[in-house]
């Protein structure tokens, strides 16, 4: 089948050489043929082949590691091909830097916004333009009318939120009158309104056959807003057409190595006998911090409360907060009946908290550290290894011991995490936090942007885990997690409680609602 | 044994350090074979003893480096308490050793004050410790003007147990300062690691929020490495004041290039969590004898010395960003033709 | 007071009402300091720190550092001066020093910019390197003898009493400030200092504005080394020593980042009036001279310790008022969806 549409493709060129631009743009606007690409020993891209027309929204899908930045960052001329080609507009084209890919009219709106944080917002747009100022000032001013966006031109990007400095990048690529835009997880930082902002740029998009590349995490916004998909696995596409011949199951089969899948339905899913009578490990009243207010939520022995809601909802201040990481504005945070509120970190953690960072890369991991250091970190406030003296080899025991039994797939104790995947960082991560016999740990997205095989093992982790009776208060926005692992659940909306639920009422359709501010009363009003 | 030499070295950059070493054993045999009196020790000594506050200094500026910070001032202190010591002594009737620890005094604070600006204020390091060069060596200045020594005469005339730390050879051959040397070496080595301490300098310069979340209280690591450093500075301007037996306050004023060579040299990462002492100190035995060596071997002129050291230093630096695969080798495949050739040597297989 | 506030951003004019409130203290002291004559020595002393610290803040706003300065304007100084003395024509001269400037620009730009080394330790190699090719070419001795309409060239005045040097200085800073300013390329050295990677990606040439800041910072020590030359008439081997930490001081006081990205030439051509005055203005003070470097450093660290704690504040509120912005009221969610409508339209 593919090697069918290359020849009637390779026809095609040859007959449309002579046609007029306006005719061939109709066409293929990007194709990407066998693309390979290795670093060192490690084959990221094994022979990809992709193919976006004008108006298409193409969904690309896959875990991490899969190989979709990588891609993407060839297409963008960031990184040159071992071998393979791309086409634009169905002529060859060595895309050899940044600067090739945007003559061509690519533009790639990357998932962490480049903007230049000390210039201002319309200098971040036009800054690279040879045209005059005057003049992209007013093509500003008419793209931003056109897609009903109104930013203030004069602040400083620094001051900008995450979702507005995605719309800048977006912003961009508009100007650029770009005809194949990139999007790399655009949501990923957005609010439910932004997103449904961006959906409707999206369309607009799409209606004046602008060809998007769509990559995502999220399967809902598959159906939502592409018209075809692919689907990346460990470099190969496993997967790929119109996204109407294609069920939320087929993807998942898609993005699943070829023997898991099962496995998973298998994990013991028998509600456990909390007692609830019991004094609560954690107990926050009227908890109020910058980002959230007024939360009261009691946690207790042996129990994992989910904590739902959509990012931005507060659920990460409020566990840095307990955490010492901010100020805390009012409330008490009580661990076994101790009060703990705005303590600092160190006396957090030696008091029985611990919490696993929702940014692994940047409040996580220690990249060019080994995987003993990063295991045995949060020790060292402790006497655990030494008073004075470091005590490696109990330090190296402790490590081991995570490895072991997180199954932490690594060389030895001496590899530097930043070489790891991210499941197995993750892995790193979680192990830190419980290596300091904890009462309760606050997980905080603990399987984002990891592979499907790595997630079923941080869940078995899990699962062992609350069996020692610690408890754990997990904040995720992935539904199916806390589905899968909770015994109760909360929800967080705008920066407040506002749904709890036991676990035979746990349901993705519950969380989601309650997570974007609908109670079944108003959804049924 | 070899097994806990390698488990000994393992926290540092083992081949790094190995390689330091091949270059110091390939300096003693060009310059023994050139001049056979360069294996003479008393004359080795000489050539460490006039370089042992760049020795001194670099040791503990390798903590500071290795919390991602950097430190151009310690050499200012040098000159601090120098002139302090003998103010101290000769102006205001202390006795030598009540002197001498006014300027501890004085330079440990010194370094605590910078040390704040950088952690609590969160300046960068190199700004501060460059206002803290101007500083310091002004207050140097304007001590040495409460002498009613001449300050570009130094004072002198300092009594024999002071002179003693810094002229005393003990068993007639090492000198007592050397021993200093050894000795700071030690607690250097101990404190990066073998301590906790010396973890929680490291994470810090690794990633200082990932270290904050595992408890780690990053501004006060941050705070002492200066203070550690100043303090090695104290210690340094102590010992070259009575090698000298003169006080002056513009000692040490040029040695920060120096010892920032001998850090970088030694394998710490100047980005931060990574370094070695055993690095640092091969890299400033490198420097020492580079510097004693070919001037005594090869008739160079001592003053060009700055051309070999420098040189050795780019080399170094650019050599390290090279091999970690971000520098040489994509710019050489750059230069070539097409830029393809890489491309269809790997398409052709 | 939202005036005050956006004055209070243009950095490089808090620092000219520093310098002007900093005339205005010393003249309350002394009023005899007040003179045209006095204060235009003040901007001419600065001549030399001006050049060096205008071509500094262009490797500061590119996120690097170029502390191989010193030795530049040493050797520069000592070859245009051992060219005039053998009686070579100005042109050539000059010419010859620039050239070299433009040559260590380039090194370091091969270093930083395509070797991708730190440039602090890339820059400081090559200080001591030219510091001892000064050595090899001066054998060690001084340069003397300079011609005499050389030397007297740098007390002629242009504009009451300042000096041509200074006038022509001046100029050439307003040209290069409304070159950055004014024109699309002029921002690229901002844009590249203040995200590297977007520079890259929005197709900015990165490597050549690199190159080019290193080459034009080599170049403005060149000429700062010739009128280094003609101000004091002779070159030592140790000439320029010490000028790289007070361009960067002065830069700093102008407000330029040490991060990249943020700062005016104006504004480090301000501080550099700053640091070169400050000797003259402590003369009038009533204090020695001694006190120069004390103040220095005083001064350096309160401005960078202001300027940080500011900036930290400014982010931790913006931060906090965007939390705050996030929390609902605690009403009832449809009133709140409503009113986060609002705020979005």
């Amino acid at each position: 089948m593919p090697k069918a549409t290359e020849r009637d493709q390779a026809v095609e060129v040859q007959s449309e050489e002579h046609l007029p631009t306006v005719l061939r743009k109709k066409d293929i606007l990007l194709s990407v043929r066998d693309i390979h690409k290795s670093f060192g020993s490690n084959d990221v891209l094994k022979g990809i082949s992709l193919d976006l027309r004008p108006g298409e929204v193409l969904a690309l899908i896959g875990g991490n590691g899969a190989g979709k930045s990588t891609l993407m960052k060839i297409i963008m001329g960031i990184y040159s091909p071992d071998s393979g080609e791309v086409l634009i507009d169905n002529q060859k084209v060595d895309v050899s830097n940044p600067k090739v890919a945007l003559a061509h009219s690519i533009y790639m709106v990357p998932q962490e916004p480049m903007l230049f944080p000390n210039m201002t917002v319309r200098e971040n747009v036009t800054i690279g333009f040879d045209a005059k100022q005057a003049d992209l000032d007013r093509e500003l001013e008419s793209v931003m009318d056109e897609i009903g966006w109104h930013l203030d031109l004069e602040r400083k990007a620094s001051t900008l939120s995450i979702a507005e400095q995605g719309m800048v990048e977006i912003l961009r690529g508009m100007m650029r009158h770009s005809e194949i835009l990139i999007l790399d997880e655009p949501t990923s930082a957005l609010t439910f309104d932004e997103v449904s902002a961006l959906f409707k740029v999206i369309n607009g998009l799409r209606e004046k056959n602008i060809g998007i590349i769509y990559i995502t995490h999220r399967l809902a916004e598959v159906f939502q807003i592409s018209t075809s998909v692919s689907i990346l696995r460990d470099g190969i596409v496993t997967m790929q057409g119109p996204t109407k011949d294609f069920t939320r199951e087929d993807l998942v089969k898609g993005l699943l190595p070829p023997n898991a899948g099962i496995v998973k339905e298998t994990a013991a899913k028998e509600a456990r006998a909390i007692d609830y009578s019991a004094e609560p490990v954690l107990e926050l009243q009227n908890f109020s911090g910058y980002g959230f207010k007024d939360v009261s939520l009691k946690v207790y022995p042996g129990e994992i409360v989910g904590l739902a809601g959509v990012i931005g909802a507060g659920r990460t201040e409020m566990a840095t907060t307990i955490f010492g990481r901010d100020k805390v504005l009012g409330g008490k945070v009580l661990l076994d009946g101790k009060d703990i509120t705005g303590l600092s970190t160190r006396a957090v953690i030696s008091a029985g908290v611990n919490y696993v960072p929702e940014d692994r890369a940047r409040d996580g991991l220690f990249r060019i550290r080994d995987v003993e250091e990063n295991t045995t970190s949060a020790l060292l406030a402790g006497s655990a290894l030494g008073k004075a003296f470091l005590n490696v080899k109990e330090a190296n025991r402790v490590a081991d011991g995570y490895v072991k039994n997180f199954r932490t797939r690594v060389t030895g104790l001496e590899q530097e995490v930043g070489g790891l995947s991210g499941g197995n960082q993750q892995k790193i991560v979680i192990g830190r936090a419980f290596a300091t016999a904890p009462r309760l740990v606050i997980l905080d997205e603990p399987t984002r942007g990891i592979d499907a095989a790595a997630r079923g093992d941080v869940y078995a982790v899990l699962q062992e885990l609350r069996e020692t009776g610690v408890s754990i208060l997990l904040i995720s926005s992935d539904m199916e997690e806390i589905v899968e692992l909770a015994d109760r659940a909360l929800t967080m909306f705008q920066g407040r409680i506002n749904g709890e639920f036991a676990k035979d009422q746990i349901t993705q359709d519950n969380l989601m609602s309650a997570s974007f501010g609908v109670t079944k009363e108003a959804r049924s009003a | 044994m070899m097994e806990k030499v390698k488990k000994f070295m393992a926290r540092g950059n083992t081949s790094w350090n190995m390689l330091l070493v091949a270059l110091l054993v390939l300096e003693f045999v060009v310059f023994g074979i050139a001049n056979d009196r360069f294996l003479r020790p008393a004359l080795l000594f000489t050539s460490i003893n006039d370089n042992l506050p760049t020795f001194m200094l670099s040791l503990f500026v390798t903590l500071v480096m290795v919390t991602g910070g950097i430190d151009i001032q310690v050499s200012s202190l040098v000159g601090l308490t120098s002139i302090t010591i003998g103010v101290a002594w000769q102006d205001f009737g202390l006795p030598i050793w009540g002197a001498v620890g006014v300027a501890f005094l004085l330079v440990t604070l010194c370094g605590a004050f910078s040390g704040f600006l950088i952690a609590y204020c969160r300046v960068q390091a190199m700004v501060v410790t460059l206002g803290g060069s101007f500083l310091y060596s002004g207050m140097a200045l304007l001590v040495s003007t409460l002498s009613k020594t001449e300050s570009y005469l130094g004072i002198s005339g300092f009594p024999e147990d002071f002179r003693f730390l810094g002229t005393y050879d003990v068993g007639g051959v090492i000198p007592i300062q050397i021993l200093i040397y050894a000795l700071m070496l030690v607690v250097a080595f101990i404190l990066l690691h073998k301590t906790k301490y010396g973890r929680r300098v490291v994470l810090t310069g690794v990633n200082q929020s990932a270290a904050e979340y595992s408890g780690i209280n990053t501004r006060r690591v941050i705070m002492s490495t200066y203070v550690l450093s100043a303090i090695a500075a104290a210690i340094a301007g102590t010992v070259v004041t009575s090698y000298l037996g003169t006080s002056r306050s513009d000692l040490g004023g040029d040695l920060t290039m120096d010892v920032i060579t001998a850090v970088v040299l030694g394998g710490t990462l100047n980005t931060g969590g990574k370094g070695s002492i055993i690095g640092t100190a091969l890299a400033s035995f490198l420097i020492a004898f580079l510097r004693f060596g070919l001037p005594l071997c090869f008739d160079v002129s001592t003053q060009y010395l700055n051309i070999p050291v420098g040189i050795l230093l780019v080399a170094v630096i650019v050599g390290r960003t090279a091999t970690s695969g971000s520098g040489l080798l994509p710019w050489l495949r750059s230069l070539l033709p097409g830029k393809s050739s890489e491309r269809a040597s790997t398409s052709g297989k | 007071m939202q005036y005050v506030k956006k004055l209070l951003k243009a950095r490089g004019l808090t620092s000219a009402l520093f310098l002007v409130a900093l005339f205005l203290v010393v003249g309350a002291i002394n009023p005899s300091f007040l003179t045209p004559g006095n204060i235009s020595a003040c901007f001419n002393t600065s001549v030399v720190y001006t050049l060096v610290a205008v071509g500094m803040a262009f490797t500061l706003f590119i996120g690097e550092i170029d502390v191989s300065v010193g030795a530049n304007i040493g050797l520069v100084a000592a070859v245009v001066g051992t060219l005039l003395r053998d009686g070579q024509p100005l042109v050539v001269a000059c010419g010859a020093g620039i050239l070299i400037g433009a040559v260590i620009g380039l090194i370091n730009a091969w270093g930083v910019a395509i070797m991708k080394a730190p440039s602090l330790i890339f820059t400081l190699g090559v200080n001591g390197v030219l510091r001892g090719v000064l050595y090899v070419y001066t054998n060690g001795a001084w340069v003397e003898n300079l011609p005499k309409d050389f030397k007297d060239f740098s007390a002629v005045t242009a504009v009451g009493d300042l000096t041509v040097y200074y006038c022509v200085t001046i100029l050439v800073v307003i040209c290069i400030h409304l070159l950055l300013t004014r024109t699309k390329r002029g921002r690229y050295f901002h844009a590249v200092g203040d995200n590297a990677q977007g520079a890259t990606l929005v197709g900015l040439p990165t490597m050549q504005t690199k190159v080019l800041a290193y080459v034009i910072c080599g170049v403005m020590a060149a000429v700062a080394g010739i009128i280094f030359a003609s101000r004091i008439g002779f070159v030592t081997p140790q000439s320029g020593n010490g000028y790289e930490m007070k361009a960067i001081a002065a830069c700093v006081l102008g407000g330029v980042s040490l991060l990249g990205g943020v700062g005016s030439v104006v504004g480090s051509a301000i501080g550099a009036v700053i640091m070169a005055s400050i000797s003259y203005l402590l003369v009038f003070m009533g204090f020695s001279s001694n006190y120069d470097n004390a103040i220095t450093g005083i001064i350096l660290i309160i401005v960078v310790v202001g300027d940080a704690l500011i900036q930290h504040r400014s982010i931790v509120k913006n931060r906090r008022a965007r939390l705050m912005a996030r929390v609902s009221d605690g009403t009832t969610a449809a009133d709140a969806d409503a009113e986060k409508g609002g705020d979005a339209a």
